[in-house]
């Protein structure tokens, strides 16, 4: 088996009184992987504190074999880092900006120069290359900041918010572009977002982050229908508010009803789907369909990082 | 954009071998010159830097020319008939002589144009990284904050001697080549020593200084005006306390430039005039940029540690 991504036991970061990890316990294979998150779930600083520019305040672990929390320049030799942050250098061209990354990772100017000129064709950017990086696009500048990552050609990649600000064609063609370099060219993909469908697009695995602890790890088939306490109900009947009630009797929560008899509901602990049919019998009612309501990336955020609003508790 | 499966078909990976984090510091200051030198502000200045080397240079070239042909006769100078030695006597205030007080006093009045250009350097080189988010992409490179401060002082270091040490040693092989020059080149090693031992000083200073303040204060307006203090006002204010308030002659060590003088006045072996108004011993003044040195380094140290968390 390779090695993994990471693997962290009990880390924390506090900035001052602010906590912005909180006894993070997470192994991740390597892959591609989404960090979902809202603003200051602590994404940004536990992808900071993988590529050892900060140390935790506690805790310990491993990135890629390295220990965690030293200033280890060749832990970052193996990490390509998309920062969210503009980070371009002004007045530089694309392939001068291209090149100084590769030549601050290590490698030699010319072999530095020419790997530029590879990498920002195969991102789309060889008709631009020559023109200053401040004069770029937002799409171009995304674009141009994956290149100085991939420069180097490393096994894993760290991305933080790549696809923010771009259009829907320029997110789809840059989101295909990361899947692509993790399915053909065997790439770890770290990927913090706060956009699911970023998610979806690239990740087989997810991690959901909110107030600097970790909500949530799994596949996202596994993440989203890890739930079997959630049924889609289509019922046939004029008794169905008696059958609505008798299942609130029974504990049963009415989470949507579509008012054309398609309800949403949530069982409680040891509920056995017989049920179900007992109490429509009782009530003279059929049921037309029972499917397990499995649960969107959205709606699992959701669930997970604001229960409040989805009315339930976290995972 | 072209279909990413196509455009991946182009991906090659990269079997090379990696140079130490060192290297990256050469990078760094090569990057930062070349952000310099697209600056046409930089050049206006560097020109303005000129003007001082042209008139030492062709001042040398004079006060040779006159003592050696015209020396005893009349020549008109400002619309009036001067003998030529009174003229060589306006330039003997310079010391346009090839001695090492020619030295001194051309890199003291090269300190003028090279505080400006230092100060857009600053904001070019420094302060740029901070206000465009450049530091996350540095500091996320395999290379410490020790190579990061390192390359950007190696390239305020370029300028530094680019206004300073560069010139003053061209006019150093000037002068040789004006007096005979074996004899010139055997008597006045000690001045070539001195220049570069002067420019060393300044390089190091200056560029510590220079990382610093850019650090601390990142655009072009407040870094003027804090090399104005440090080298303008603060040399008014050292004048006036101690000229005209007749303070200890050591209140000058608060003009930073006039302790760099001081010590390359002692590097280029230049004696002391009695007629000149008292400095402070150099021993103070080298200690005061020593001083000055290692607090920058401390704050540099510090103030990257600190970017590196909130970037």
């Amino acid at each position: 088996m390779s090695e993994p991504l990471l693997d962290l036991r009990g880390v924390s970061r506090h900035f001052g009184t602010h906590v912005a990890l909180d006894g993070v316990t997470l192994a991740l294979p390597t892959g591609r992987t989404g960090l979902l998150g809202p603003n200051g779930a602590g994404k940004s600083t536990l992808l900071k504190l993988l590529m050892g520019l900060i140390p935790p305040t506690s805790g310990s672990g491993t990135v890629l074999g390295h220990p965690l929390g030293g200033d280890d320049w060749r832990l970052r030799r193996l990490i390509g880092f998309m920062p969210e942050a503009d980070a371009l250098v002004p007045s530089l061209t694309g392939v001068e900006y291209v090149t100084l990354a590769g030549e601050l990772y290590g490698m030699p100017r010319r072999q530095a120069m020419r790997r530029a000129h590879e990498v920002l064709g195969f991102l789309g950017l060889e008709e631009a290359r020559y023109r200053k990086v401040d004069e770029y696009s937002l799409g171009m500048r995304q674009r141009v900041k994956l290149a100085q990552a991939v420069v180097h050609d490393p096994p894993c990649l760290l991305l933080d918010e790549p696809t923010s600000g771009l259009d829907p064609a320029g997110r789809d063609a840059l989101l295909n572009l990361i899947r692509e370099l993790g399915t053909d060219h065997g790439k770890s993909v770290l990927m913090s977002t706060h956009l699911l469908a970023d998610v979806q697009a690239v990740c087989e695995r997810a991690v959901i982050m909110a107030g600097g602890k970790v909500r949530g790890v799994g596949t996202v088939a596994e993440l989203c229908g890890r739930r079997d306490d959630r049924f889609r109900l289509r019922v046939q009947g004029d008794t169905a508010p008696a059958f609505r009630a008798d299942l609130e009797n029974e504990g049963v929560k009415l989470l949507a009803d579509d008012g054309r008899g398609e309800w949403r509901v949530a069982v409680p602990a040891g509920w056995s789907n017989l049920t179900f049919f007992k109490l429509a019998d009782l009530n003279d009612v059929v049921i037309r369909s029972l499917t397990r309501d499995d649960e969107s990336l959205t709606e699992l955020f959701l669930r997970t990082v604001h229960p409040e609003v989805a009315g339930a508790e976290p995972v | 954009m072209p279909n990413p499966s196509d455009a991946l078909l182009r991906y090659r990976p990269w079997r090379g071998t990696f140079r130490p984090p060192a290297f990256a510091s050469l990078a760094l200051a090569r990057s930062g010159l070349r952000q310099m030198a697209r600056r046409k502000l930089f050049w206006a200045l560097y020109a303005l830097a000129a003007l001082v080397f042209f008139f030492f240079f062709y001042g040398q070239y004079m006060v040779v020319w006159i003592k050696l042909q015209t020396d005893d006769k009349t020549v008109t100078f400002a619309g009036l008939p001067v003998k030529a030695g009174e003229v060589s006597k306006f330039l003997d205030i310079l010391a346009l002589d090839g001695s090492g007080k020619t030295f001194a006093n051309f890199i003291w009045f090269q300190g003028y144009v090279s505080m400006i250009v230092l100060a857009l350097a600053g904001a070019v080189l420094v302060g740029n990284d901070f206000q465009h988010g450049s530091l996350s992409f540095y500091l996320s490179k395999p290379m410490g904050r020790r190579h990061y401060a390192a390359g950007k002082a190696l390239a305020a270091a370029g300028f530094v001697n680019l206004l300073t040490t560069l010139p003053a040693v061209l006019l150093y092989l000037q002068a040789g080549l004006l007096y005979d020059w074996q004899t010139y080149y055997f008597d006045h090693w000690r001045e070539l020593l001195g220049i570069l031992g002067y420019g060393s000083l300044l390089t190091v200073c200056l560029s510590l200084l220079l990382v610093a303040t850019a650090v601390w204060l990142r655009r072009t307006v407040p870094l003027v005006m804090v090399w104005s203090g440090v080298f303008v006002l603060a040399r008014g204010l050292a004048a006036f306390l101690v000229d005209g308030r007749r303070l200890d002659p050591r209140w000058r060590l608060i003009d930073l430039w006039n302790d760099l003088y001081l010590c390359g006045k002692w590097l280029l072996a230049v004696p002391i005039d009695p007629k000149a108004p008292p400095e402070p011993p150099v021993e103070l003044a080298a200690c005061v940029v020593v001083g000055v040195c290692a607090a920058c380094l401390i704050y540099l140290w510090r103030r990257i540690e600190a970017v590196e968390i909130v970037s």
